[in-house]
């Protein structure tokens, strides 16, 4: 009987033993292995605050987070284009940000109508930005839009305070104004007939003076794209931001599409 | 840009960790997040061809009191600012016929609907008031963003001056400089500029200036002899021409600081030309102290003499790239004809610009891309003989003609907007001043009375 016992708690102790050891070693494990993780890749990189490069910027699709920023866009864009038809509907669409940050594993699969209708969707939101702004009448000039020749380019806004394209809706019209006279179409390829959007991006100091200049993404023609950064770069100052902006910069992204006449 | 690096290393740790992916997601999200706060704003934009001109309305501003002066200086202010919008050629101004009754003298006077729907369908809406008390005139100026009733001021000004029309038409000068300065990228209006050319209408030809419109014409020298090709210096404080002083053309300089003539070497023979350099530190000329004329570079002392060219040719009318300083484009014979030629402002890395036909006196545009000259591209027995304006892109030589009317045109001169030329044409029946928007349209005669030529834009 004594002995009996003696075995019998001796089992109990080892097996919670075990267990005590496992869980630990688990639990350590998964520390370590998420520090491993975690830190080899961004440690460095989460304080610095403006230095990233564009590389990011292509993979961005496919990871849930950038969904913010773009829905930003749309959303502020269709908010100025709104403000000539309707814009409450489209405040209301902007919260969506938050919701998602919250649950992100309940909202996984929303990525599946992204993986479909993303794509068909941003340039469709684009076409309505443009579209909206013209209706006023025939000749009104819309802050997001340029078209002559069978080309056009639109317009949207978001980041930060994400309020400059409301606010200063003239200002981006100057800017959208001196690109298009800067741009030299015969730059292009002579041989090329219509081409892909390419799309640039820079940054405008507070003195008005553009700097960083860069091909976020190419058209596939290379006289194109080069036609586009040399408009920028041909243009010394788009005139001091407006003096009740705050921010030290605004950084755009300008696209250009050409269409042969 | 901050978001990608993040985004970047949450994707293989998402994947490769999907039970702790609640936690790493959270946390991510929230390092994520924190830079976007705090980015500065972005702007999403794109063009496709072309320009298209911003459609502006400037309703006649509104008495602000019932003084008897306001109509008279109503009436001159309101001409001003809307010549001058109309002439900056980025504006289309919306028809007057269409706009609602009512004045409006204050913001709270805009109903933003019927200005932006058609059919006066504005962008943009300038409006105001003035009035004269006392000695003084006050006028306060807005300009608003129709499209955008939200956040609608662009710009709000006062200006207060002497109770005068010429103030009147000074003050409206200023407003539309302003408006043209916020609404055109940053470039600054030409309303305030000043055109130098040589006259006749004294019984001499003098050099006169007038402002970019037309107005307001003077003399400026009264030497009672020969006066030619004026060029003012960038700082506007100094006019060099060439005058003939009874034996000799000699380089004269006239200080505006001084109101009278200041010294200047004088180099002997024929001295054409002068030319200030960008930075107003350098004048270039033409000279033929050595024989045949060349093109010489002196500081603005005028010491300190450079001989750039030693074609054995002639050489004249010197012009700088007016952005960089590093180049001077001149007129040399080249075979029987003059030709455009560029060259580094130490002579050296000579370029030839027109291969054909009779060119002459360039100007190079404020935004070192452009030429303009004048050109008989066919010149020579059975050739029509018509003299135009050309604008040539320095870099691949494309030329574009800007003038078709007809009759002689010559010596054109860039405005500092780089938006408009000013040239000389016989058009009329007699040689006078006209002006045109950069791409040819918009042409104006703006000298009407004995002969006018050779004309200079300000360039400030």
């Amino acid at each position: 009987m004594a002995s009996g016992e003696i075995f019998f708690e001796h089992e109990r102790w080892g097996r919670n033993l075990a267990w005590s050891a496992g869980l630990h070693v688990g639990v350590t494990l998964a520390i370590f292995l998420y520090a491993v993780v975690a830190r080899g890749g961004t440690g460095s990189n989460w304080g610095a605050g403006g230095g990233g490069s564009a590389m990011g910027v292509t993979l961005v699709s496919t990871v849930p987070l950038p969904a913010n920023p773009i829905d930003t866009k749309s959303v502020l864009a269709t908010e100025s284009k709104g403000l000539s038809q309707s814009k409450p509907q489209e405040h209301v669409e902007e919260p969506d940000a938050i919701p998602i940050a919250q649950k992100n594993a309940k909202k996984r699969p929303v990525p599946q109508p992204t993986a479909t209708q993303r794509k068909p969707q941003q340039p469709v939101q684009e076409a309505n930005n443009v579209v909206p702004y013209g209706e006023g009448g025939q000749a009104s000039g819309p802050y997001s839009m340029f078209s002559a020749g069978g080309a056009k380019g639109g317009i949207a806004f978001s980041g930060g305070g994400g309020d400059f394209g409301s606010r200063f809706a003239w200002y981006v019209r100057a800017l959208n104004q001196k690109i298009s006279e800067n741009w030299l179409r015969y730059e292009v390829d002579p041989r090329i007939q219509s081409a892909n959007r390419v799309y640039l991006t820079f940054d405008v100091d507070r003195s008005g003076r553009p700097s960083h200049v860069e091909v976020e993404q190419s058209s596939g023609v290379p006289s194109l794209d080069i036609s586009a950064v040399r408009a920028i770069q041909r243009i010394d100052n788009f005139g001091p931001l407006p003096a009740e902006y705050p921010g030290n910069k605004v950084s755009v992204e300008f696209w250009f599409d050409y269409t042969k006449r | 840009m901050n978001l990608g690096l993040d985004r970047n290393t949450i994707y293989p740790a998402t994947h490769m960790w999907r039970r702790f992916s609640y936690f790493f997601f959270a946390i991510f999200f929230c390092f994520a997040i924190a830079p976007n706060l705090l980015a500065q704003d972005w702007i999403k934009s794109g063009t496709g061809l072309g320009v298209e001109r911003i459609r502006i309305a400037v309703p006649e501003f509104k008495a602000a009191n019932q003084d008897p002066r306001n109509s008279e200086l109503l009436r001159t202010f309101n001409d001003t600012l809307w010549n001058d919008l109309t002439n900056a050629g980025i504006f289309e101004m919306v028809s007057k016929s269409f706009y609602p009754l009512g004045q409006i003298g204050a913001p709270s006077d805009v109903k933003f609907d019927t200005w932006g729907q058609t059919p006066v369908n504005a962008a943009m809406l300038v409006f105001g008031n003035l009035g004269a008390s006392g000695n003084n005139v006050v006028v306060q100026g807005w300009l608003e963003d129709v499209k955008n009733p939200n956040s609608p001021p662009v710009l709000a000004k006062q200006y207060t001056d002497n109770a005068t029309t010429q103030q009147a038409r000074v003050i409206a000068h200023k407003f539309a400089d302003e408006i043209i300065f916020r609404l055109g990228g940053g470039i600054n209006g030409i309303a305030e500029t000043q055109i130098y050319y040589v006259s006749t209408r004294s019984g001499h030809k003098e050099i006169w200036a007038m402002d970019y419109d037309g107005a307001n014409q003077h003399p400026v020298t009264t030497l009672g002899t020969i006066s030619l090709s004026p060029h003012v210096s960038p700082d506007g404080s100094r006019l060099a021409f060439s005058s003939f002083n009874g034996s000799a053309w000699e380089i004269r300089m006239f200080s505006f600081d001084l109101n009278r003539m200041v010294s200047f070497p004088r180099y002997g023979r024929t001295n054409l030309s002068p030319s200030w350099a960008p930075d107003g530190t350098r004048l270039a000329f033409s000279s033929s102290r050595s024989g045949t004329p060349e093109i010489y570079a002196v500081d603005q002392s005028g010491g300190n003499l450079h001989r750039l060219t030693n074609s054995g040719t002639t050489n004249v009318s010197p012009t700088w790239n007016r952005k960089t300083g590093s180049e001077i484009a001149w007129v040399s014979r080249h075979g029987d004809l003059p030709k455009i030629f560029t060259m580094s402002a130490d002579g050296t890395n000579v370029q030839q610009l027109t291969d054909q036909g009779y060119a002459v006196s360039p100007s190079w545009s404020p935004n070192g891309q452009f030429l303009v000259f004048s050109w008989m591209r066919h010149y020579g027995p059975g050739a029509p003989g018509s003299q135009d304006i050309y604008l040539m892109d320095v870099t691949n030589k494309q030329w574009v003609q800007l003038t078709h009317d007809g009759g002689r045109n010559d010596f054109p001169c860039w405005s500092p907007d780089n938006r408009h030329i000013v040239f000389q044409s016989n058009r009329s029946g007699s040689l006078q001043i006209w002006s045109m928007l950069a791409d040819g349209s918009n042409q104006k005669q703006l000298t009407t009375s004995g002969t006018n030529s050779e004309p200079d834009w300000s360039w400030k």
